[in-house]
C-alpha cells in the first residue's frame, strides 16, 4: 500500500493484513553544489528502492511518506521527531515499522530507534537508467524484502 | 484612472483569458482522438497490446518459469514504462499458460514454490497465500480466487501476451 487515497481506502477494509510500516529516511543538503548532487541521486534511488519494495509486498506493507531531514542535522532531534511519526502510526495496528536508509549516520543510534533500522549501503550511483543500475537495484530489492520477510517470521 | 476604468479592463482581460483557455481545451478534445488513432508511436506496446516477452516458445517447459518484460502505460498524469512478470509453463495438455504472479488477496508477488513447505505450488510470502500449479487458490489460504491469466499469442515461435484477466474471462 502507498500513501495516496485508493490505497487508504484499501488499508482501512483490510488493516488487520497490513502489519508492517517502510519508512524512508532520507537526507538532503542543498548548500554545497557537489553535496547536493550526491545526496539527490541517492535520494532518487531510494524512492525506486522503496516502491519496488513496496509492489513486491504491497498486501503486508504501508509505504509511509518519506522523512527528509538535513544531513547535518542533529539526530538527536530528528529521532525525537521520528517516534512522534512511530508514536501517531501506531494508532493503527501495525506491529513493526521498518526504516530503511542509506544514511550510515543512522547506524550509530540504532538502539535510540525503537523500531526496525534498515541500513543499506548506497550504492555508487552511476546512470540510474542504465542496465548495470537496474540489475544492482533489482539484488537490493530482492535482498531488502527478504530481510523484511525475516522480521515477519 | 479612475475605478470603473480598471474594473473594465480586468473584466476584459478575464473574458479573454477565458475564452483563450475553452478555445485551447476545446481544441485538445478534438485533436487528442484523431491524434491516438494516427499516431501510431503512441499506441506501440502501450499496455493492452500484445507485446513479445523475449521467450521462445521451444523454452517453455512443464516447470513454471519466471519472465519479465516492460510495457508503456499511461496512467493518469504520468506515462511511464511498466515492469511486468508472469509465470510461465507448459500444462498437462500440452498448453501454454501465462499466469500474472499478482495475488489475488492483497496483492502481494507470489512465487514458484517460494516456500520450502509447500513444494508443487505458488506461495504467497505475506500471508502464506497458496495457489495449485494450475492456478487454482488453495482453499483456507488468504485467497479467494485463482491467478489471473494473461492473453496470449505465439507469432514466429516467440511468446507475446497482453493483459492479464481473471481466469474465466481470458
Ligand atoms: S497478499 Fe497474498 S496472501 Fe495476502
Amino acid at each position: 500500500m502507498k500513501w495516496r487515497k485508493d490505497d487508504l481506502q484499501q488499508y482501512v477494509q483490510a488493516k488487520e493484513y497490513i502489519d508492517t510500516i517502510l519508512l524512508p529516511l532520507i537526507p538532503i543538503q542543498l548548500s554545497k553544489d557537489d553535496q547536493a548532487e550526491k545526496y539527490a541521486s541517492q535520494a532518487e534511488v531510494m524512492h525506486i528502492l522503496a516502491n519496488e519494495i513496496e509492489k513486491e509486498l504491497t498486501g503486508r506493507i504501508m509505504l509511509a511518506p518519506s522523512y527528509h531531514y538535513l544531513n547535518s542535522a542533529d539526530k538527536n532531534t530528528e529521532i525525537h521527531r521520528l517516534k512522534m511519526w512511530a508514536e501517531d502510526m501506531k494508532e493503527q495496528p501495525f506491529s513493526q515499522i521498518v526504516h530503511i536508509t542509506f544514511d550510515s549516520g543512522w547506524k550509530k543510534h540504532e538502539k535510540d530507534i525503537n523500531d526496525n533500522l534498515l541500513w543499506i549501503p548506497a550504492v555508487q550511483a552511476g546512470e540510474i537508467n542504465s542496465k548495470e543500475m537496474h540489475r544492482i537495484i533489482r539484488d537490493q530489492v530482492g535482498q531488502t524484502a527478504e530481510l523484511i520477510r525475516s522480521y515477519w517470521q | 484612472m479612475s475605478d470603473e476604468k480598471q474594473q473594465v479592463s480586468r473584466r476584459q482581460f478575464l473574458n479573454y483569458t477565458l475564452t483563450g483557455v475553452g478555445g485551447f481545451m476545446a481544441a485538445g478534445l478534438l485533436i487528442s482522438p484523431i491524434r491516438m488513432a494516427v499516431d501510431p508511436v503512441l499506441k506501440d506496446s502501450s499496455a493492452g497490446d500484445l507485446a513479445n516477452v523475449g521467450l521462445a516458445v521451444e523454452d517453455i517447459t512443464s516447470e513454471p518459469q519466471r519472465i519479465d518484460w516492460s510495457v508503456n502505460q499511461v496512467d493518469g498524469w504520468y506515462e511511464s514504462e511498466v515492469n511486468r512478470s508472469a509465470w510461465v509453463y507448459r500444462n498437462d495438455d500440452d498448453e501454454i499458460v501465462a499466469f500474472s504472479p499478482i495475488c489475488k488477496h492483497l496483492g502481494c508477488v507470489v512465487s514458484w514454490e517460494g516456500s520450502e513447505q509447500h513444494p508443487n505450488e505458488y506461495f504467497c510470502p505475506c500471508h502464506d497465500g497458496r495457489y495449485y500449479k494450475d492456478g487454482t487458490n488453495v482453499p483456507g489460504t488468504p485467497p479467494l480466487a485463482p491467478l489471473d491469466e494473461y492473453e496470449q499469442e505465439v507469432r514466429d515461435g516467440m511468446l507475446f501476451l497482453g493483459d492479464a484477466r481473471p481466469r474465466g474471462e481470458a
